[in-house]
């Protein structure tokens, strides 16, 4: 609703400036108004929203660690893994049941300490159009690939998601 | 007035200057940094030697955007899928070295529009055709600074942030170009999100078609699904469309059904294509 309202008003102003455009010349002038709608596309990443794999200890044995696209990790077998997993969940928003696809690479290499490396494969939920009001949303899980020989440290990596409007 | 009425009167208005465009943006709930507004969604020109293109930052936050261009074809399911710069073919190329845009990387604070100038110049001997790129919008991430990593003392921490953008086609039609499209062989599939209804749109002709499906019993005016967006490209002469069937209207596609693809109202909203069909 005040989306409708700041709306209103702003062009309750464009009105009252091109009436005054109109005034200030004689009673018969035209003045001509032009206004382009334009249909518009937002992404945004829910606050608090991340791909994390929580803290894995390993334990001299390889093991992938899924995260499924609802935030939650799979069991872990041969390593250990602690804290809270989640998904990282973003939400469009755009022309009511409008066709949009997603690109997301199929993988991503992180990198260590010391140049060690890390590979995961991530995955979406489906998203092909936006709902009748125009809204959508995706959340990205992944699978990473621990080692048996995984370095310690800090791992970081960053992956491009895009939504593609047909 | 409708409330969707009232919702479509709220959508980004740009005229009158880059002023108005500013009033009238609207502010959207503060969320991470590098979330973003783009609008149009789509770019045409025939004929036209330029246009621009809104970016806002919806964040709350300070961000840096940049703009690139990107190649995307699509695929016989109607996904887009990314062309490096190796595998471009030659109308690909043509289409990025016809293609000017500025600027391409830009620092807005929270709800703070830019506009993006597009300009075309089109080589004398073009052939006719259509020539597309995909415009990325993108925030670049802040660099970490070493003291906010998480040291671990044993095991190991991961970090993987996400750069997530949005891309909008930009065509470029250069001569006479036509294309119809023909529906076929509709039926109903299950997938893994439920029940879809699917069915085959062909194109043929030098140009993409763009525009929107519905689907209705025969006879009645109100579509049981409609979906707007729907291209095919010059690139595949068919795809596949499918489209969710939600569980109330699973029990009403059956029987004389109709399927008619639309052009977007903007154009016109004329008929491109329409089949009638029995669904048992």
């Amino acid at each position: 609703m005040s989306k409708f309202i700041k709306a209103a008003v702003a062009s309750s102003v464009l009105a009252a400036s091109v009436m005054g455009a109109n005034a200030a010349h004689a009673a018969t002038a035209t003045a001509d108004a032009r206004a382009n709608i334009l249909e518009e596309l937002t992404v945004t990443k829910d606050a608090g929203t991340d791909l994390d794999f929580g803290t894995i200890v390993t334990t001299g044995t390889a093991e992938t660690v899924t995260v499924g696209t609802d935030g939650v990790r799979a069991a872990c077998v041969s390593v250990v893994c602690s804290g809270a997993s989640d998904a990282a969940d973003f939400s469009v928003t755009g022309s009511a049941s409008e066709a949009v696809t997603l690109t997301v690479p199929g993988s991503v290499t992180l990198t260590g300490p010391g140049g060690a490396i890390m590979n995961a494969n991530l995955n979406s939920s489906a998203l092909t159009a936006l709902d009748a009001s125009g809204n959508g949303a995706f959340s990205v899980g992944g699978a990473l690939d621990v080692a048996a020989t995984q370095a310690d440290g800090a791992y970081v990596g960053t992956f491009t998601v895009t939504v593609d409007y047909p | 007035m409708t409330i969707r009425g009232l919702r479509r009167l709220s959508k980004t208005c740009v005229g009158l200057g880059l002023a108005a465009a500013a009033l009238v943006l609207p502010q959207m709930p503060a969320q991470a940094a590098g979330d973003l507004l783009v609008a149009p969604t789509r770019i045409i020109l025939d004929g036209q030697r330029g246009t621009e293109i809104i970016l806002n930052n919806i964040g709350a936050e300070t961000a840096t955007y940049r703009i690139s261009m990107e190649l995307r074809r699509m695929t016989a399911e109607g996904r887009l899928t990314d062309v490096s710069a190796e595998e471009a073919n030659e109308l690909e190329r043509a289409a990025k070295e016809m293609i000017r845009y500025a600027p391409r990387r830009v620092t807005l604070p929270p709800n703070q529009p830019q506009a993006i100038r597009l300009g075309v110049r089109a080589p004398k001997d073009l052939p006719d055709g259509e020539y597309r790129v995909h415009l990325l919008f993108r925030a670049v991430p802040k660099a970490r600074s070493v003291v906010d990593q998480v040291q671990q003392e044993d095991g190991f921490s991961i970090a993987l942030t996400p750069i997530y953008g949005v891309t909008i086609p930009v065509i470029i039609r250069q001569g006479e170009l036509k294309a119809t499209a023909a529906i076929a062989n509709a039926r109903i599939e299950q997938g893994e999100e439920g029940p879809a209804f699917v069915f085959d749109l062909s194109r043929t002709g030098n140009r993409s078609t763009y525009g929107e499906i519905r689907v209705k019993k025969q006879g009645q005016d109100e579509p049981l699904l409609m979906v707007r967006g729907v291209a095919v490209y010059p690139e595949i002469n068919q795809r596949k469309v499918s489209l969710q069937v939600p569980a109330e209207v699973v029990a009403q596609l059956k029987g004389p059904l109709s399927i008619e693809y639309y052009e977007p109202r903007n154009i016109g909203g004329g008929l491109i294509t329409k089949t009638d069909l029995v669904l048992r």
